[in-house]
């Protein structure tokens, strides 16, 4: 039998400016945006300090994981640190660490992934994150620094395969 | 190029309301948005002082981070703002930041009301491409008993949304 269809009601969102323009992206749109970057750029001397507080709390937060393993709230605290690092390390221009924390949050990203998750795996990734901002190695121009990072990712990939689905 | 034409959207009417609990990010976020020339920006940490700040003040689209940034995420924030029992805002547009840009969390931010969805790491580009797409957004809000929000139905794909991935 049909569901009853439930009332509805129409409305209209205030301050809707439904205008259609053509083309992804306008000449008008491509200032604004060299407009934003220039913005953007303004600060990038404080880009540095930004990364580096962000990994001191990844890193407060293995050393939790260190002492504790990474079943609960230490576990949780890393995965969000690692997070946060995924999303703000390119943005930060040093993309290899968006790579990395990418990698970590694939390992530990769900309350059944850290119960298993291997701990010294975890760690790694935080080491070599903080060696790439040590060592000011921004991107996989590096050769050691490529090698490392996808020989994490594979271990990363492979450990996290059964959930790939989920 | 005068400011007329590069503002063919509206962007210089919306007012934004951020909410990130990264402090850095969201002054990023606002940098960008005043370059874009947007009438208003206000950055708060949380779900709560942005449930406030809704309250006071009328905004066009919300910008949240999508995690859990305690106690409630963006996430509990986007559904409560398509509640119509608890809404501060009905009508307004909301935009999911995110690090993850898996299907399942997109279609999952559709269902839930979301206008728009972009990426972290974003870029100038990628915010501007978002907002325009948001603001030109021609799917109507319809209500009913449980949600008040952007029409998730996909049978016109001319009314179909914009809800597209933003890099």
């Amino acid at each position: 039998m049909a569901k009853p269809q439930q009332d509805v009601e129409i409305v209209n969102p205030p301050n809707l400016l439904q205008v259609k323009i053509g083309g992804p992206i306008s000449a008008g749109d491509l200032h604004l945006i060299e407009k934003a970057e220039d913005a953007i750029k303004d600060l990038r001397s404080d880009f540095g300090t930004w990364l580096e507080e962000e990994v001191q709390k990844l890193e407060e937060a293995a050393a939790e994981v260190k002492a504790e393993g990474l079943k609960g709230k230490a576990g949780e605290t890393l995965f969000i640190r690692a997070h946060d690092l995924r999303g703000v390390g390119s943005t930060y221009e040093f993309p290899i660490i968006t790579r990395l924390a990418k990698s970590l949050t694939k390992l530990i990203d769900l309350d059944e992934k850290r119960e298993k998750a291997p701990r010294a795996l975890a760690l790694a990734h935080v080491n070599a994150i903080r060696a790439a901002l040590s060592q000011n190695i921004r991107d996989t121009n590096d050769a050691v620094a490529a090698a490392l990072a996808e020989e994490l990712e594979t271990q990363s990939a492979a450990f996290a395969e059964p959930w790939k689905d989920d | 190029m005068t400011e007329q034409t590069q503002d063919d959207y509206g962007i210089s009417r919306q007012r934004v309301l951020v909410v990130d609990d990264n402090a850095a990010l969201r002054g990023l976020l606002r940098v960008s948005l005043n370059a874009f020339g947007v009438a208003k920006v206000t950055d708060v940490d949380g779900v709560d002082r942005a449930l406030a700040q809704l309250r006071q003040d009328p905004y066009d689209i919300v910008l949240t981070d999508w995690k859990k940034m305690r106690p409630r995420s963006g996430f509990d924030l986007l559904r409560e703002l398509r509640d119509p029992q608890r809404t501060p805002a009905p009508g307004v547009k909301v935009v999911m930041l995110t690090a993850y840009d898996d299907a399942e969390r997109i279609t999952m931010a559709r269902a839930a009301g979301a206008n728009g969805f972009l990426v972290k790491p974003f870029t100038a580009a990628s915010l501007s491409q978002t907002l325009r797409e948001v603001i030109t957004d021609e799917r109507n809000f319809i209500q009913t008993e449980t949600f008040l929000g952007p029409d998730r139905r996909s049978r016109d794909r001319s009314l179909d949304g914009p809800m597209t991935i933003a890099r």
